[in-house]
């Protein structure tokens, strides 16, 4: 326990004294401000065309503007995801300061936990940093507050499965530029094995459909919490964190 | 405290040692000696759980590495041949990170890390980022990693590599005042180094022991009381080399360039007779100097081809 504590803290202050976390950051706000306020000011004339409040009747907020907000706010942790993860273990190999890591008493679960879940701890920070676009529209109006944070539960463990798949491929390499391209591959195609595939009709489909992270993120985004997405979504985390833990001690047996 | 048995490592079907057998007790230094490619930093990495053997078993402190790896880890300290530093971590920070690594009482960390830093006399610097520090300070910041922790053994790879002369003899200076308080194994290609700090001397070549013994013991074995006479003349040295390699009691003459270096045995008569010699030949003789074997010619004569124990 404490020697997992020991590795995120690590990673994660390591992560955010970074300056490239802030340049994501910095990068990411600029692309969410400015979709967000032209979501809100659609939503406002729309509103006011219809000439209702629009929390009452017809067109909701979650719909009309967090949805999209929180669309591209997932589109860029696709990318932005490995950028983070990318250094997780592939530079402790580079550095050699691996060999530290493998030398002191902690088991090849604790590095990958710890890394895992300093990798997400600097996601978190960026989530509620977006988290902030609806909190401060609650200021104009009020909204429906449950279905924004089922949304966000999702965001969080669709990013998690992100950080997974991006340490796991920073597992496999000494080299930063293999290991982001490398998370980018993995995370497109959770994404479009469902595509495609997903319009056949039968068993087939059904099973790439469920594979995919698209129909599983749709339904939290659209506010409802469903058990067989949580189990999911936990078990692809549980899974690529499992596959880290085996490189890991699979660096033993050279 | 160390037991090392039958322990064989291939890198793929390459042998990096073979079938080593020794033991360290409790409280000894001892110096691991040999050419490059020897397997030294390949048994290290083994004792201290880094990677696996191919065959063969460790034990440290009475547990097996690689049925107990995690009671062994944290009983050692372990300075790798690159020093295991994050150049983005302050040096105290990056002290304190590994305390905490190596589960040390939280109680103790502050301290431990401040006698690290003390130890290591690396207080000046204890606020810098490790990646801003001039390579001998990475180093020391690597050592004072493996001391932090306070462990029972310390295996130290090559640790004076990449340090000036001053730094190098601090070095030597600090693993001295570690003695009593660690059991250390210590990796080297330079003699002095062991001179000046090991109590014991593993001499290992191409993958396996060659020699195992105390200083003065090897030194008193190998030499078997033999002498190496170190000659330098002014005029036809050739004729002197071919005329000496036929006194009885020479071992062997080399024709060194500018001094002749012969190999002889303990008999004062063979000296006699190499001056002599050299003299009648009317070579203009400046410089003869006797010496038993150094363990430099030891160490040479060990790690050569067809040398042997
Ligand atoms: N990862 C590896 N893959 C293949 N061969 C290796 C590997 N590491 C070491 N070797 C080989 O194993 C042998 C022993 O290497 P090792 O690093 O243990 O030597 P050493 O005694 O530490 O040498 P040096 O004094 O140069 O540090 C060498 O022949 C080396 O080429
Ligand atoms: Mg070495």
């Amino acid at each position: 326990m404490r020697g997992t504590l020991t590795l995120a803290g690590k990673d994660l202050r390591n992560l955010l004294t970074n300056p490239l976390f802030y340049v994501i950051a910095a990068l990411a706000n600029v692309v969410w401000s400015f979709n967000y306020m032209r979501g809100l000011l659609q939503f406002a004339q729309r509103s006011l065309a219809m000439s209702q409040p629009g929390m009452e009747a017809g067109l909701s907020l979650q719909r009309e503007v967090f949805l999209a907000h929180i669309s591209y706010v997932h589109l860029l942790f696709v990318f932005l995801i490995p950028a983070l993860t990318m250094r997780l273990l592939a530079e402790e190999k580079r550095l050699r300061t691996y060999d530290l890591l493998l030398t002191s008493p902690v088991t090849a679960t604790q590095i990958a936990l710890g890394k895992f879940l300093g990798g997400l701890g600097a996601v978190s920070v960026l989530i509620l940093i977006s988290f902030i676009y609806p909190l401060a529209t609650r200021a104009v109006g009020a909204y429906p507050f449950v279905p924004l944070l089922a949304a966000y539960l999702g965001l969080l463990l669709v990013s998690a499965v992100y950080v997974a798949v991006g340490l796991f491929a920073s597992a496999l390499t000494e080299s930063i530029m293999l290991s982001v391209i490398m998370a980018l591959i993995f995370n497109l195609m959770l994404w479009f094995v469902s595509q495609g595939l997903g319009e056949q009709a039968g068993t087939a489909g059904a099973v790439m459909e469920y594979i995919g992270l698209g129909q599983h993120f749709t339904g939290f985004i659209m506010g409802s919490i469903k058990l067989n997405s949580l189990v999911y979504l936990c078990s692809v985390i549980g899974f690529f964190v499992f596959l880290t833990q085996r490189v890991v001690e699979s660096s033993r047996w050279r | 405290m160390i037991e090392v048995k039958n322990l064989s490592k291939n890198y793929g079907d390459r042998a990096a040692i073979n079938a080593l057998n020794f033991t360290v007790k409790k409280g000894e230094v001892v110096g691991f000696l040999g050419p490059n490619g020897a397997g030294k930093s390949t048994t290290m990495k083994i004792i201290t759980g880094y990677m696996a053997p191919s065959s063969g078993e460790v034990q440290v402190a009475g547990f097996d590495v690689f049925e107990n790896p995690l009671e062994v880890k944290r009983r050692i300290g372990y300075l790798p041949e690159t020093p295991p530093v994050y150049h983005d971590m302050f040096v105290r920070d990056y002290l304190t990170f590994v305390a905490n690594l190596k589960g040390v009482d939280k109680s103790r960390v502050k301290t431990l890390v401040a006698s690290a830093l003390e130890k290591t006399t690396l207080n000046d610097v204890a606020g810098r980022l490790i990646g801003n520090l001039s390579k001998g300070f990475k180093q020391r910041v690597g050592l004072a990693q493996a001391l932090v922790s306070d462990p029972e053994i310390l295996v130290l790879d090559e640790p004076t590599v990449g340090l000036d002369p001053k730094q190098v003899s601090e070095m030597r200076d600090l693993i001295r005042q570690l003695r009593g308080q660690h059991t250390i194994i210590l990796s080297t290609h330079i003699l002095p180094e062991v001179q000046a700090s090991c109590d014991k001397v593993i001499i290992i070549n191409r993958g396996a022991i060659v020699a195992e013994d105390s200083l003065e013991n090897l030194s008193k074995r190998m030499s078997g009381g033999g002498r190496s006479i170190h000659v330098r003349v002014r005029r036809n040295q050739d004729a002197v080399v071919r005329a000496i390699a036929g006194v009885t009691g020479v071992r062997k003459v080399t024709n060194a360039g500018n001094s002749i270096e012969i190999e002889a045995d303990a008999q004062e008569e063979t000296v006699e007779q190499v001056a002599a010699l050299i003299v009648n030949q009317g070579a203009g003789l400046v410089e003869l100097k006797v010496q038993s074997l150094a363990l430099e010619d030891i160490f040479i004569k060990l790690t050569s081809p067809g040398g042997a124990a």
